[in-house]
Parts: structure tokens; C-alpha cells; sequence
């Protein structure tokens, strides 16, 4: 009786474990069934995306086009805020064919060289300035969203401290930035500028910005990797750290005297609440600015040195952050409807209404007639429109690295543990090291 | 012939009741682990790019990466503070609350609660504390060593990640201590008393050596812990600042997935669990020899 038993339960586990085995391959023969029968009529594509904060209305912009487009079934997967593992690595490793992928703009020349399928025939190329090219001059990515950052400040508190209207492109030297954290501080805020100086923040984005000084950053990312390019005796790289000498400082900002220590958000709190002025940082900051203090909130740009016509003090740092690139791995027929998808984002009213008035993203194309209601992105969208942006630095790095590698580095620098000769050889070490 | 029968049942039987975990051990961890080696070997730029077959090169570069022994060595100073911090504090808190003080079920309760936090959620309130509370209290009371953020200072933010831990796990480890403490036996506690030793002697000679089974869990629990710490790590400092609180899983972390160099990550955490894995082997086999017979 009791071998019964056993043997019986012998027999059930096997057949447990071979319907999990099968269970496990169905899905996938499904998608295949899916892809392969062109009799069906019906393409299937994977869609992959970055930012998390918008995943419902992802959801919903692909349920908007499968009714316009009723061939095509959209499945969007959406990586978590602050995943380490991309949602496109995830798939890609348990074998699915994903169509159409979100990335850095980077990922081009660096990890995802051999991706994407050229676009440059594409009809959007030219309604937008930011398309992306790979290291052979293709188009390959589509421009998602805009992104910029520069010295985001409390409106209320500079137009109190210099007594009306505030122009911002009217700071376009240091001394003049100097000159205006002087009347701040007279004006009764002890410390105007409260920026928390984070590896991401000074490395991935400060200290990409001396790049802008040749038209081209990518001249400038070479010539560092040949181990031809001298930092330290650089004038507008060193002016950059002139000007967050100024930014750090005891005197000025409210971290002075410990930099270092987790304060993005008390940072964040002190310039919407109008205890200090201003930090560094981007349009993003307004998620977290605008639940304290409302749309009380500009960007200007960072001041290098003291030539008031020099255009790096007049411009704002611009750019796509997050782009999309057609596999071309997939069949023709997904490399097909992903371009109609494309194709939607940029020319149908229920596309640009999903990408700026649903998203708030600020749009690469130039037919899109919405406005975001993010104040620092609206200044981001003028600034554009004037002619006022230069290339976002940041995606002439790998943000990976800067972030980690050359971060504690400049963090090194900012609290006085070494000079900046130091950090001009650990920077021009690590581009040689990566030839 | 019966003998054969019997064999074959407690096979059966030994199937039935390991197989289950026996499967969910291999899909999780064996599995994994034996790929994960073989990924070691290959070079690999992005996990869409193909394999190429590259021998030992990542363990070279990983044997050769100066950042990964420094969060190694840090991760060493680390596991010495909490291991013994951990358990000196564990045991005391265990101790007294076996003492028939009033109402020891709640301190019992209170102590172990903030194991139930997780990690990450843990970090972040510890996070506020550092940045927020102790600086608001420096200020307030003008005790110069609170009045700016521990989080910025490279000792101070290795030792907020050892108060956090210790605050962590000390509870978890207590309640071990205090299944050791009970099942000491009254016997010869008595039989130690009516010969004269004191509160100390029957401490040092006779409840110590007794509860050596459990300071062979808590010590391994806690060595396991500090050397694999992330979660707190990652909430907490973020490895900062300028990188000088980076543990060495965080650091594996970075390198993986941050610097996108995955095969010398890897290769990496085989080291890392070489280390480990000795390490805890080592002290398991040696501290089990301490445990004497009751």
C-alpha cells in the first residue's frame, strides 16, 4: 500500500516537472507561430522602454495605435525607475526578439554597435535636428525625448535679491554668476546655492561639459583617447572647475563645509522652498522642485568664463537623452511596423498628444505643437526654437563609467583629497585606458 | 531481496521529501552558478553580442582590478565591526531579556522588529536620520560631531553602515542567542552554584561554553552577511562619498552592469564566493571543534 503511495507519487512529480518543461516552452512557440505565419496578417512587435515614470501612458499609446494600425499587435515593456539590468538585456537574454528598443544615445558607439537598422531614409530625419548617428555616420536613433541641464533657480528669490525681472541669458560670465550669488546673499539667503555635487551629477554631467568647446565633442573624444588632449592646460576645462569652485564653496553653497553626503533631496527641498537659490542639475529637477513650491522655477546656462560673447555662456546643454532603434535582427516585416510606429510619434495628433502632453516629454520635432507644462522644459523647448541650445554632453560619455569610475574622482577633487592636476591625469588615464 | 525492497523505498522516500527543494536548489542557484562560471570564460560585450571563447582573461583582470581588493579589504573592516559588535550585542540583548526582567516579551519584540524592515527601506530611513535628524539635534544642542551629515565623511559613513547593521541584525541574532540560553541546562548551572562559583565564573565557565552551537550559527549568519552586503550599501551611501564606501558586491554590481563589463563581473563574484565560501567553511569547521557535551 505504502510503495504505492510512493510510486504514485513518483509518477506525479514527473508529469509535474515535464508540464513545467513544456509550460515553459509554449510561449515562446506561440510567438514564433506569431511572427512566422503571414497568413494571419498580423506582425507582432516588442517595444522596450526606459523610463518608467510614463509606463502607463506607454500602455496606452500602443492600445491607441493597434486601433489605428489593427495589423499590428504592440506589446511595450517598460524597465522599472533605477533598474540596473536593462529591460532590453532581460528579454534579449531569455531569447526574445526585441523590435524596437529605448537607449542612451551612447549605446550606438558603445554597447549596442552592431543593434540598429539605418533610418537615414526616413521621413522624420527632417523635422528634427537630434537625430543619432552610429560610428559609421548612419541615422540610427529616433529621437524620444529632449533633455537639458544647466543652473535651475527660484525665480522668487533672484527677482527679490536683484528687485525685478530676471533674464537669465543675462548671466554669461562668471564674475557676473559671482556677482549675482553676492546680491542673493545680501538679500538675507545665507547660502544661494544649494547643489549636492553627486558622482552622476559633477561627472556625467559637469565635467562632460567642456566637451561643447569644439563644434564637434566627438573630435575632442578622440583626440583624449589617442592621449592627445591636455586637460590641465585646457582653458575652458579648467574654467569649469573655476566655476564650481565658485558653486561648492563654503561661502556659497549650503553643503560647503561636507559636499559629499546624500542631499539630493534636501537640496531639492532648499531651492523650492526659497532657502537658497540655485543648483545644477536639470529639467528633471522639477519633479522634484515642483512639490514644494509650484512652476516658480528657470534654467540658465553655466557660465565658463568671463568673455561675455563666448557661446558656451550663452547656451544651454541640450539633447536627446533616450532614443529608439529598430533591431535588425527582426524580421522585415517587424522592422516595418515598428517605423510605422515611428512614423505615428511624429506625425499623427494622437502620437505627439502621448509624447508631450501625456509623457511630458520634450519633443525632438519640430511639427510637434505641444508645450510642456515643466517650466525648465519650456525654457529647454524656447531655448531650441532660439537657437540657444549646444550638444548634452553627456551623451559623448559612457555614463557607466563616469559614473562610477571617474565620479569618485571629481567628488576627490571637490573635497580637497587631490588636485586638480590629479583628476586632469585620472580622466586623461581612463580615456587612454579605454582606446 | 527484502533488503533490496527497502532500499528502494527509502530512496522513494528520500526523494519525497528532499526532490522538492532539491529542484527549486538546482533551477536557482546550481544551474545558474555552473552558466555563470561558464560566462566567465567567454568574452562578451552585451548579452545580445555572441560568445567568444577567452580562457582566464577576465580572471586576470579581475585578479589585477586595484578597486576590487580595496572594496574588498573595506568589506573585511566592515565584517570585523559588525561580527563582533553583532554578536557582543545580540548576546547582552538576549541575556537580559532571559533574566525575568518585567515585561521581556516586549523588549523581545521591540529588539527583533527591525529585522522585519527590509534593507533598501532601512537604508533609506537611516538615510534621513544621517542627513536630516542627527544634524537637526548637532545644531539644536551644539554637539559639533552631529551637526553635519555623517553620509559625507568617509570614516563616518563606514561607520553609519556598521551602526545600521548592527541595529539590523543584532535582534535576528538575539533571538538565536536566547533559544541557546534556554536550552542550557538548569542542572548544572544549579550544580555550579552550590559549589560557589559566581555570576562571572558560571558566565565564563559554564554558559559560554554550552552556547557555542550558537555562536556557531551567529557567527556565520553574520560573516555571510557582511561580506554579501548590498542592500544597505546601495540605500545608504550609494558607495559614496567619492566612492570609498563601495562593498565588494556593490562593486561587482558596477562593474557588471554599471560598466557593462560583464565577464569580469562575473569573474569577480567566483572570487568573491572562493573568498566566502572558504572563509565561513574555515570558521564552521573550526568553532565546531569548541562545542562541548553538556
Amino acid at each position: 500500500m505504502r510503495k504505492k503511495f510512493v510510486s504514485t507519487l513518483l509518477v506525479l512529480f514527473s508529469v509535474a516537472m515535464a508540464a513545467c518543461g513544456g509550460a515553459s516552452q509554449e510561449p515562446a512557440t506561440d510567438s514564433t507561430d506569431a511572427t512566422n505565419q503571414p497568413d494571419e496578417g498580423k506582425v507582432t512587435i516588442i517595444i522596450t522602454n526606459g523610463k518608467g515614470e510614463i509606463a502607463a501612458q506607454n500602455e496606452q499609446a500602443a492600445k491607441d495605435f493597434m486601433a489605428a494600425n489593427p495589423d499590428i499587435i504592440v506589446e511595450q515593456h517598460t524597465g522599472a525607475v533605477g533598474d540596473t539590468l536593462s529591460i532590453l538585456d532581460k528579454l534579449s537574454a531569455s531569447g526574445e526578439t526585441v523590435t524596437l528598443a529605448m537607449m542612451e544615445p551612447n549605446a550606438v558607439v558603445e554597447k549596442y554597435k552592431d543593434f540598429g537598422t539605418d533610418l537615414s531614409g526616413e521621413k522624420w530625419v527632417n523635422e528634427t535636428n537630434d537625430a543619432v548617428k552610429n560610428a559609421k555616420g548612419e541615422i540610427v536613433g529616433f529621437p524620444f525625448s529632449i533633455e537639458g541641464f544647466g543652473l535651475v533657480y527660484n525665480k522668487q528669490v533672484v527677482e527679490k535679491a536683484i528687485g525685478g525681472a530676471f533674464d537669465p541669458f543675462s548671466i554669461n560670465t562668471r564674475d557676473k554668476l559671482k556677482g549675482l550669488l553676492d546680491q542673493i546673499k545680501a538679500s538675507g539667503v545665507k547660502y544661494p546655492v544649494a547643489y549636492q555635487t553627486e558622482a552622476w551629477s559633477v561627472s556625467n554631467h559637469y565635467s562632460s561639459q567642456f566637451l561643447n568647446q569644439a563644434n564637434d565633442p566627438n573630435t575632442i573624444i578622440a583626440q583624449l583617447k589617442e592621449g592627445q588632449f591636455d586637460l590641465a592646460g585646457n582653458a575652458v576645462w579648467n574654467g569649469y572647475y573655476d566655476t564650481l569652485d565658485l558653486l561648492s564653496s563654503q561661502e556659497y553653497n549650503k553643503y560647503g563645509e561636507r559636499p559629499l553626503g546624500k542631499y539630493y533631496d534636501d537640496a531639492h527641498v532648499s531651492v523650492g522652498k526659497g532657502e537658497s537659490a540655485l543648483l545644477f542639475n536639470g529639467n528633471w529637477a522639477f519633479d522634484s522642485l515642483k512639490a514644494v513650491a509650484g512652476e516658480n522655477f528657470g534654467l540658465m546656462p553655466v557660465p565658463v568664463d568671463n568673455n561675455p560673447d563666448n557661446p558656451l555662456n550663452n547656451k544651454i546643454a541640450a539633447g536627446p537623452t533616450n532614443i529608439y532603434v529598430i533591431n535588425k535582427e527582426a524580421t522585415p516585416a517587424q522592422q516595418e511596423a515598428a517605423k510605422k510606429y515611428l512614423n505615428w510619434l511624429v506625425y499623427e495628433k494622437a502620437g505627439q498628444d502621448y509624447l508631450v502632453n501625456k509623457s511630458q516629454v520634450i519633443s525632438a520635432f519640430k511639427n510637434n505643437p505641444y508645450t510642456v507644462t515643466n517650466p525648465l522644459g519650456a525654457v529647454i523647448q524656447d531655448a531650441i526654437k532660439q537657437g540657444k541650445t549646444m550638444p548634452f554632453t553627456t551623451n559623448y560619455i559612457v555614463p557607466g563609467d563616469w559614473n562610477t569610475i571617474l565620479g569618485p574622482e571629481v567628488q576627490k577633487y571637490i573635497v580637497k583629497k587631490q588636485s586638480r592636476e590629479e583628476l586632469a591625469k585620472a580622466i586623461e588615464s581612463y580615456f587612454t585606458s579605454k582606446k | 531481496m527484502i533488503k533490496e525492497k527497502n532500499s528502494m523505498k527509502r530512496f522513494g522516500y528520500q526523494l519525497f521529501f528532499t526532490g522538492p527543494t532539491m529542484i527549486t536548489f538546482t533551477i536557482a542557484l546550481l544551474i545558474p552558478f555552473a552558466y555563470g562560471f561558464y560566462l566567465t570564460l567567454m568574452k562578451m560585450a552585451s548579452p545580445t553580442s555572441p560568445l567568444e571563447f577567452s580562457g582566464i582573461d577576465n580572471y586576470v583582470t579581475a585578479i589585477q582590478d586595484k578597486e576590487f581588493w580595496a572594496s574588498m579589504w573595506l568589506t573585511v573592516k566592515y565584517m570585523a565591526g559588525t561580527v563582533l559588535f553583532v554578536n557582543v550585542l545580540g548576546f547582552v540583548l538576549a541575556f537580559l531579556v532571559t533574566s525575568n526582567i518585567r515585561s521581556q516579551n516586549f523588549f523581545r519584540t521591540a529588539y527583533f522588529t527591525p529585522n522585519l524592515i527590509g534593507g533598501l527601506v532601512l537604508g533609506y530611513i537611516w538615510q534621513f536620520v544621517f542627513v536630516q535628524s542627527l544634524p537637526a539635534i548637532g545644531e539644536k544642542w551644539g554637539i559639533d560631531f552631529l551637526r553635519l551629515g555623517w553620509l559625507g565623511d568617509e570614516k563616518l559613513a563606514f561607520w553609519a553602515l556598521v551602526i545600521v547593521t548592527i541595529w539590523q541584525s543584532a535582534g535576528y541574532m538575539m533571538i538565536i542567542f536566547i533559544a541557546g540560553l534556554i536550552s542550557v541546562p538548569k542542572d548544572i548551572i544549579e550544580a555550579s552554584t552550590i559549589d560557589g562559583a559566581n555570576g562571572w565564573q558560571r558566565m565564563v565557565k559554564m554558559i559560554l561554553p554550552s552556547m557555542v552551537p550558537s555562536f556557531v550559527v551567529t557567527v556565520f549568519l553574520t560573516l555571510k552577511n557582511a561580506f554579501m552586503v548590498y542592500d544597505i550599501n546601495f540605500s545608504l551611501t550609494e558607495g559614496g562619498p567619492y566612492g570609498s564606501t563601495t562593498m565588494v558586491s556593490m562593486h561587482v554590481v558596477n562593474k557588471a552592469f554599471l560598466e557593462t563589463n560583464y565577464g569580469v563581473g562575473q569573474a569577480e563574484a567566483i572570487v568573491l564566493f572562493i573568498i566566502v565560501a572558504s572563509v565561513t567553511g574555515l570558521q564552521v569547521y573550526f568553532s565546531k571543534k569548541m562545542e562541548v557535551e553538556a
